[in-house]
This record gives structure tokens, C-alpha cells and sequence, in this order.
């Protein structure tokens, strides 16, 4: 069994690495995929502190948020195709339309 | 010294009507005249408010005369106009109110007809005068404009204290703007307009300084008190101002060179004459209301009522003596080389105020107030009779270009004659008892019953009067001899070539489709309310003299001793006439005048190619350029003055533009700047963004922890 | 070697969870989409075993269905429609790459020495145990399905309609945009 301490660095270091994600990567779909990420480490905390505190709150949150993550995902997703179709191209450099 | 000077006054209740009927008529014609576009209507308001109030004048002046002579006096406070509280002067602390507030007593009084009949007849005469603008849809505008002007002359003349002096001071100077630049589309006038409001200003700024004191000084400006408490004032030892301490005639002094120079202003003295002749560029009526009877003689005015200052103060009556004879001169000696008519008669106006001022300043305030009665009958009749003359000649102003008109206008000539008779000092006509009654009483001041025991400045200046006078009388038959005398040298026929070529749409034009048809008729007598004013007026100048027969040659000198309450001065110590006195009456009178208007006969009349003049110019080509350029005092005024004033004015508009806008464009500069760095946060790119808030989320958990 | 499989056994979560990491650090340096796309379905097994090793079984199976089973095949879907090799030129990483990449590194050092004591302290007092009073009756870690949907259709009804609505509107939502633009 996993003690706090591991599972809240474990999580926090997947979440660091899903937040470099976000600021290095010119793909966008890579960049959903690390949010992704992130919210699987916020997961992984709550499920921790509840199995710590004997409620199901943090599971069903947790599940939860994987319904959400999972619409979240469908609708990026699509929009990424659209702006393919548009623009032919996903680099997220590209997409600067909002310069003032 | 002793004098009957008071402070009682009766109240009546018709002096304000005198004063606002022609302010009624201005607004009413001013608001409804462009609308109604009744001529009739105009001319019922404009003539019936001014005769009204001369009506009401004569009503009032019958009743003065009733009245005893120490007690001549009516006043009516309308309102209380300013109350400053507590002042600190010279005594102490007052807490004077200013009232709005009118008297008739025997100067004002006798003032006030003046304006309202003269007012009046003036009026008449611009009906038939402006008669294009009739037609124009400008005539209401003329008329609301000389409404104002009397309406603010009244307030001068009536005024019961210095600022009501001060209210219709300005106020006249207002409407002479005005009505100088009435055809205010032309440069040339509305030029004219400008400079006359300007020069005005530069000595309404001496007369505020003058008041000021005076204030300061005697802790009222409301002439009864000041008259009343004069008598203490100029026996205290000494006055304390500003920290300086003097004795009362010092103060008195200043007061009285301050108004004085107020007076160069309106009155149109050296140096602040040269608005004068520039503003012939208004209508002819205009310059003979205002330009000759009525406000050049507000500085007159002003003097005579201010007489127990300036009796007290030696320095500023010299220096009223000396300018007033410079003057008299000066301008006179301008009057000999000038072709346009108006101009002639402006130059002898600025003339004749001279003498008056000369007068003032030798103590004769009496003389000098009758020549100015005197002084508007004649100069009034000759400025409307060559107005007449002008619309005779088809607006033509230049005196070379007319000529033969004795026989073509005989009662236009008529009136003329005698108000040219009576400016050169002719017995009996009236300007040789105001003139030579002036230069009399200057000669008396140094000659002092036969002991020459006056300064010889008194003396120098009766010279310089005596070849002013000779070149008056000169320069009047002059333009007597060219305008009616000879053949009429307009329309072409002109066999001595003596006339020039001038545009005949010259300075008096208005428009330019007045009747071209009648200009192959040659000049006639003019309408009927035209040559009926100005034959008034001749009349009057011809019997005036009557008013004020001096006592030597056994008259009244009722004109003196009406003024006389009101003067602050010794009674007239010589009581039987010298032979001096009648040697020089008869020497300049009947000598020394006839034979400058004899050289002006044999000159221009007698001789049909005005060979001498001729001869004289092409002798002295230099001295005929000098003096027909009027000694170029404008362009010296230009040069010295206007230039630089302007060069600083540029000077400091380039700071304006380059500093101080630079400060501000520095400013917008910046910020664009500033701003321009931060559009680069823009990027657009949702990266970016993302990386702004992953610093501004570290930011805020770090917190607690940097705090 | 049972003593090794049992200490083993002891920091499975801790194997599992570097695990993740290691395949998350994959994910973001892989120069192919495609090899990102495996490296983030390893990421999520991963994940799954963690959530089996503290006991919530039900978690970790809805991970595998949801994440591996339905996100990541969409992800690939989305990778082979969008032809990624033409795009190569531009460069892998973004321009501010350079300064986040140092202040993420930063971030992870500084927090953990905010919160060393969270992270390497001793645990607390309370015990991995459940205690009876408070599991409702039922033990969260033996039933832990059971515990979960009581849980949900109980207390947690709310949010888990709100998520049926939303997960509509991701339908609705997605379809249109991805709708192709004739007519």
C-alpha cells in the first residue's frame, strides 16, 4: 500500500511533466495529451486522500472527472480537426490570428 | 479758495428715461429689425427714442434753471450696483457703495442736450444719408448701433460716479468700433475699427490708474461726496499711499496725468490721436456724432469735472497745457496738405481738441467747455454738409475731383460758410468767442494784467495757438475754395487737369449696385432730411457765440456763470477788459484770420490752376511728402512699436509650439512607446498565454512564502 | 526471493507511478505523434495499476475503459488524419521552450522543498486502515464498487447528471465542429 507522501509525489511530478508539456511541445495534440496527463495526477491525489480518509467522496470525484476529461477530449479533439481542415496545419505557432 | 460746491441734489424720476429710452430703442431694433425688414418702423424707434429723451432733457434743463443757483442739481439712484464692503484708503476704512445712479446738474445737464439734440438731428440726417442701406436690410443695424452709442454717452455724461463715467467711457468706445467698422467687409475699415478700439484701450488704461487713486485717495468715486470732502483732502499735510508719503498735490499730480492720459485717448491728443483720421472709414454721420461733437469731447468732459484735482495739481495742468497746444499745431499743420475732405475735418477736429485741452490747462475750464458747445455746431455742419456733398458727388471724396457745387447746392453752401467762418474765429460767428476767448485767457497767464509775472511756457503756447489758428482759417477756406468754388470738375470736365483719377467707389462705398444711372447728372441738393440738420446746425453756429459774450464787450457770460458752481477756483480777479484784451480781440479776429483765408483765396480760387501750391510742392517736393504723409507717425508707431510687440508674439508662439506641444506630443510619444512593448504580449498564441498563467499561478502560491 | 517479490509488492505504487513519469517524459520529448500517442497509453496503464494498488479497483478499471480504451484511440485516430511529417520543419519544441522548460524545473525543485514535509516526512498518525464507523457499513477497500455507487447515486447524484448533460453536449458539440463545411 502506498503511503501519502509517495502518492502526492508521484502525482506532482506527473502533473510538472504534463505542465512542460503544455509549454514546450508545438504539436497540439501532443499539448491535449498532457492536459490529459494533468488531470489524471489530480486524480490519483484524490483517490489517495480518500482511501486516507475512508470516504468515497475522492473516488466519485475522480470518476467524475474522468467523464469530464472524456468530453473535454472529444470536443478538442474536433476542434483540431477543424482547424486542420482550415489551416492545414496543427503547429500551434501557427495559430496567431488573436495578434494585437 | 471758496466755491459753492455742495453735496445736495434733489431726487427726480425722469433722468433714468432720459438715459434708457435709446437703450430701449437699440434692443427693440436690434431684435426685430433684421426680421421686420420695415424701415419705417426703424426709423419711429431710432428718431422717436432720441428726440424723446432730448424732449425730457429740455424738461429737465427748465427745471434747473428754476432752481437756485447752489442747489442746481437733480439725481436719481436706480439701483445699487456694487457694494465692495470694506475698503482700506486713505482715511481709514470705507464702505462706500457704488449706486447706479444719474445728475443733472449744469454741466451735465447741458451736456445731455447736447447729445440728444445734436443726437437727434444726426439721426434725421443718417435717414436720408444711408439710403442704400435702406435698401440693404442694414440700415436697422446702423441705427441699433447709434442708439447704443447715445444710450452710452447719456450714461457718461449723466453718470453720478466715476464708474458710470467709466461704464459710458467704455461703452462709447464700443460703438465707436462699432460703427467705424459698420461696412465691416472692407479692410481698410474694419483695420480702422481695431486701431480705434486699441489706441482707446491704451488710454482707458491711464484713466483706471487715475480713478484708481482717486479712489484710493478720497474713499469715494461718487462726485457729490468727492466734491463735498475735497476741500479737507487737499488740507491734510500729507498722504500716505503704498508706503509712499507726499503731500496732497503730489497724489494730485499723478490722479490728474493718469486721467489726462485717459483723456489723449478719447479725446484723440498727442499721442494717441492717430485713430482719428483712420476712422473716416466709417459713415459720414458717424464721424460728425462721434468724431466731433460728442465723444472726443468725453476727455473734456472728464477734465471739467475733475476740475478740483487738477486745479490742485500744477504739474498735470501743465502738461494738458503743453500737449493741447502740441496738438493744435500739429494736426493743423496735417490739415494743409490733405485732398480728402473727411480727412481735413478729421485732422481739424484733433485740431480744435488740442485747443480745448490748451484751454483747460491755462484754467479756463469755462472756455474750454464753450468752444466744445461751439465746436459741435460747426464741426457737426461741416462734417454732415460734406456729406451731403459726398452723396452729391456720387460718393466722391477727394476735393480735387469736385468743385462749382455753391451754385448746384446753395443751402448745403449756406450752412458751410458759416460754420467755416465760425471755425477760423470770425466775429460774430460763434467760434470767435469760444476760440479767441481760450487763447485770451492762455496769453493772460503769462501777460497777468500787464506785469508779465507768468511762466513764458504760457506764452509759447499762445504762439503756437496763434499759428494754429492762422492755419485753421487757411486750411477751411481751402476746402471751402476747391469743393464749391470754381467749376464742377467731375464727370470729365476738368480743363486744368486738376483732378484725379480716384476710384469713385472710394472709402464711403457701400455696394455696388446703387443707381449707375444717375451718374451723368451732375450733383444737386440733396433730400430734404439731409440739408435741413445741417442748416441747423449752421444756424446755431452762426448765434451760439451769443451764449457766452464775454464781459469786456458787455455781454452776460451766461454760459460761465451757469458753470461756474461747479468750479473749484478763484472768482475771476480782472473785472474790466484791458486793451490788451481788445487789441488782440480785434488783431485776431478781424486781421490775423481774414488774411489766412485771403492767401487761401488768392491760392485756390482766384487763381483756376493752383499754380502757387503747385509751385510750392515741386519747390519743396520733401516738406510736401513729410507733412502729407502726416509726418509718418503711423509707420513710426508701426515700426517701433507694433513690429516688435509682434516679434515677441512669434517668439513665444514658437515656444508655444515647440516646447510646450513638444511636452505633450513627449508625453504621447512615451506612451506609444510603453505600449508598443506590451503589444508584443499579444502574441496571439495560446502558448504564450498558457506560459502567462503558469507564472502568474506560481506567483500567487508563492505568496505567502516571498512575503 | 519471496522477500524481494514481497518488498516488491510493498512499492508497487511507487514502481508504477515512475513508470508513468518515465513514459510521461517520453510523451513530451518523442519527436513522432505517434510515439507520443504510446507513451501516453503506457502513461495511463500505469495510472491504472496505481489506482489498483491503493485499492480502488473500480477506478482503475473505468481508467482503462475510459482513457486507454476510448481517449487514446481517438487520439490515434486524430494523429493518422492529421499528416504530421510534412510539418517537421518548424522544429519540435515552441520558442519559449527555452525559458520554460528551466522555470518548470525550478518550479519542481522549489515546491518540493516548500512542501518537503508533505512529501518526505513521516506520514501521519491516522491509520491505512479504514475504520469501521465511517465506511457506512460497507468497507470502501474490500467492496469498493459497491461503496463507490452507493456513494454516487446517494450524495453524489448531482454532479453525475450534470456530467450526463455534459457529455451530450461534448456529442452535440463535437459533431458540428467536426462537420465537414459542404452545404
Amino acid at each position: 500500500m502506498a503511503s501519502p507522501n509517495a502518492v502526492l509525489l508521484i502525482s506532482f511530478l506527473l502533473f510538472s511533466i504534463g505542465i512542460a508539456g503544455v509549454l514546450i511541445r508545438r504539436n497540439a495534440l501532443v499539448i491535449l495529451m498532457c492536459i490529459e496527463l494533468m488531470l489524471n495526477a489530480a486524480n490519483l491525489n484524490f483517490v489517495s486522500m480518500a482511501r486516507h480518509s475512508g470516504t468515497v467522496g475522492g473516488h466519485a470525484i475522480a470518476l467524475l472527472v474522468m467523464g469530464y476529461a472524456a468530453a473535454e477530449v472529444a470536443v478538442g479533439l474536433a476542434l483540431v480537426v477543424a482547424i486542420y481542415r482550415r489551416r492545414d496545419t496543427i503547429q500551434v505557432d501557427d495559430m496567431n490570428l488573436l495578434k494585437g | 479758495m471758496e466755491s459753492a460746491m455742495h453735496a445736495v441734489s434733489t431726487p427726480t424720476s425722469l433722468l433714468g428715461l432720459v438715459v434708457f429710452l435709446p437703450l430701449f430703442g437699440f434692443i427693440i431694433n436690434g431684435l426685430t429689425g433684421r426680421k421686420l425688414k420695415n424701415n419705417k418702423v426703424v426709423d419711429l424707434f431710432a428718431l422717436g427714442t432720441v428726440g424723446a429723451s432730448f424732449l425730457i432733457s429740455c424738461v429737465l434743463f427748465v427745471k434747473l434753471i428754476g432752481m437756485e443757483e447752489g442747489v442746481r442739481s437733480l439725481h436719481q439712484s436706480l439701483w445699487t450696483w456694487m457694494t465692495p464692503g470694506a475698503a482700506v484708503v486713505n482715511g481709514g476704512v470705507t464702505h462706500a457703495t457704488i449706486e447706479w445712479a444719474y445728475k443733472f446738474d449744469p454741466l451735465s445737464g447741458a451736456m445731455a442736450l447736447l447729445v440728444t439734440g445734436a443726437g437727434f438731428l444726426i439721426h434725421l440726417f443718417s435717414a436720408g444719408y444711408m439710403g442704400e442701406e435702406r435698401n440693404d436690410g442694414r440700415y436697422y443695424r446702423f441705427m441699433a448701433y447709434m442708439n447704443l452709442f447715445v444710450f452710452s454717452m447719456l450714461n457718461l455724461v449723466l453718470g453720478a460716479n466715476i464708474l458710470m463715467m467709466f461704464l459710458g467711457w467704455e461703452g462709447v468706445g464700443l460703438c465707436s468700433y462699432l460703427l467705424i467698422g459698420f461696412y465691416f467687409d472692407k479692410d481698410f475699415a474694419a483695420a480702422a475699427a481695431k486701431k480705434a478700439f486699441v489706441f482707446n484701450r491704451v488710454g482707458d488704461m491711464g484713466f483706471m490708474v487715475g480713478f484708481f487713486l482717486l479712489f484710493m485717495v478720497a474713499g469715494s468715486l461718487d462726485y457729490d461726496t468727492l466734491m463735498g470732502s475735497f476741500h479737507g483732502i487737499s488740507a491734510l499735510p500729507v498722504i500716505t499711499l503704498f508706503g509712499h508719503t507726499a503731500a496732497p498735490a503730489f497724489w494730485f499730480n499723478i490722479i490728474g496725468v493718469c486721467l489726462f492720459l485717459g483723456a489723449c485717448g478719447k479725446s484723440a491728443q498727442i499721442p494717441l490721436y492717430v485713430w482719428l483720421p483712420d476712422a473716416m472709414a466709417g459713415p459720414t454721420p458717424v464721424s460728425a456724432l462721434i468724431h466731433a461733437a460728442t465723444m472726443v469731447t468725453s476727455g473734456l468732459y472728464m477734465i471739467t469735472r475733475f476740475n478740483f484735482i487738477f486745479v490742485q495739481a500744477p504739474l498735470a495742468m501743465e502738461t494738458v497745457l503743453v500737449i493741447g497746444s502740441l496738438t493744435a499745431i500739429f494736426a493743423a499743420s496735417m490739415g494743409l496738405a490733405q485732398y480728402d475732405i473727411k480727412k481735413v475735418l478729421a485732422y481739424s477736429t484733433v485740431s480744435q481738441l488740442g485747443y480745448m485741452f490748451m484751454g483747460m490747462g491755462a484754467g479756463a475750464f469755462t472756455a474750454g467747455m464753450f468752444h466744445v458747445f461751439t465746436h459741435a455746431f460747426f464741426k457737426a455742419t461741416l462734417f454732415l454738409g460734406s456729406g451731403a456733398v459726398i452723396v452729391a458727388c456720387h460718393h466722391e471724396q477727394d476735393m480735387r475731383n469736385m468743385g462749382g457745387l455753391r451754385k448746384l447746392m446753395p443751402i448745403t453752401f449756406a450752412s458751410m460758410l458759416a460754420a467755416t467762418l465760425a471755425i477760423a474765429g470770425i466775429p460774430p460767428f460763434s467760434g470767435f468767442f469760444s476760440k479767441d476767448e481760450i487763447l485770451w485767457r492762455v496769453f493772460e497767464q503769462w501777460y497777468q494784467g500787464g506785469t508779465h509775472a507768468g511762466s513764458s511756457l504760457y506764452l509759447i503756447c499762445w504762439i503756437l495757438g496763434m499759428l494754429g489758428a492762422f492755419m485753421t482759417a487757411f486750411y477751411m477756406m481751402r476746402l471751402m475754395v476747391m469743393t464749391f468754388f470754381g467749376e464742377y470738375r467731375g464727370a470729365g470736365n476738368d480743363p486744368h487737369h486738376l483732378a484725379v483719377a480716384s476710384d469713385p467707389h472710394g472709402h464711403d462705398d457701400h455696394h455696388e449696385d446703387h443707381g449707375h444711372e444717375d451718374h451723368h447728372n451732375g450733383p444737386k441738393e440733396v433730400a430734404w432730411t439731409m440739408w435741413l440738420p445741417v442748416a441747423i446746425l449752421g444756424v446755431l453756429a452762426v448765434v451760439g457765440g451769443f451764449l457766452n459774450l464775454p464781459l469786456s464787450l458787455g455781454g452776460g457770460e451766461h454760459f460761465s456763470k451757469w458753470l461756474e458752481p461747479l468750479l473749484y477756483r478763484e472768482p475771476a480777479a480782472a473785472v474790466h477788459a484791458s486793451n490788451v484784451e481788445y487789441g488782440l480781440m480785434i488783431f485776431s479776429g478781424l486781421v490775423w484770420a481774414p488774411f489766412a483765408m485771403f492767401l487761401a483765396w488768392r491760392f485756390y480760387g482766384a487763381d483756376a490752376v493752383w499754380s502757387t501750391p503747385k509751385a510750392f510742392v515741386t519747390r519743396f517736393p520733401r516738406v510736401f511728402a513729410w507733412v502729407h504723409n502726416k509726418y509718418f507717425v503711423d509707420e513710426g508707431y508701426q515700426a517701433g512699436i507694433i513690429d516688435p510687440v509682434v516679434k515677441g508674439s512669434v517668439g513665444l508662439w514658437k515656444f508655444d509650439a515647440g516646447v510646450i506641444d513638444g511636452l505633450v506630443n513627449l508625453t504621447a510619444w512615451l506612451l506609444r512607446q510603453g505600449s508598443g512593448g506590451f503589444k508584443r504580449l499579444q502574441s496571439g498564441r495560446v502558448q504564450n498565454y498558457a506560459f502567462l498563467m503558469f507564472l502568474g499561478f506560481l506567483a500567487i502560491a508563492l505568496w505567502k512564502y516571498l512575503a | 526471493m519471496e522477500s524481494i517479490l514481497a518488498s516488491l509488492g510493498q512499492h508497487l505504487f511507487v514502481i508504477f507511478g515512475l513508470m508513468a513519469c518515465a513514459a510521461a517524459a517520453v510523451m513530451i520529448f518523442s519527436k513522432s505523434a505517434i510515439h507520443s500517442v504510446l507513451a501516453f497509453l503506457t502513461a495511463m496503464l500505469c495510472v491504472a495499476a496505481c489506482y489498483l494498488c491503493q485499492q480502488a479497483e473500480f477506478l482503475g478499471v473505468a481508467q482503462l475503459l475510459v482513457y486507454a480504451g476510448g481517449i487514446v484511440v481517438l487520439f490515434l485516430f486524430v494523429v493518422m488524419l492529421v499528416e504530421l511529417s510534412k510539418f517537421r520543419e518548424k522544429g519540435l519544441f515552441q520558442a519559449q521552450a527555452k525559458v520554460a522548460l528551466p522555470l518548470v524545473v525550478a518550479f519542481v525543485g522549489v515546491f518540493s522543498w516548500f512542501f518537503r514535509q508533505a512529501l518526505f516526512g513521516a506520514p501521519s498518525k491516522e491509520a491505512l486502515t479504514l475504520p469501521p464507523e465511517i465506511s457506512g457499513g460497507l468497507d470502501v477497500a474490500a467492496n469498493n464498487a459497491q461503496a463507490v455507487s452507493r456513494g454516487l447515486f446517494s450524495g453524489w447524484l448531482l454532479p453525475f447528471e450534470i456530467l450526463s448533460v455534459i457529455l451530450l453536449v461534448a456529442l452535440v458539440g463535437a459533431i458540428v465542429l467536426a462537420k465537414s463545411e459542404r452545404a
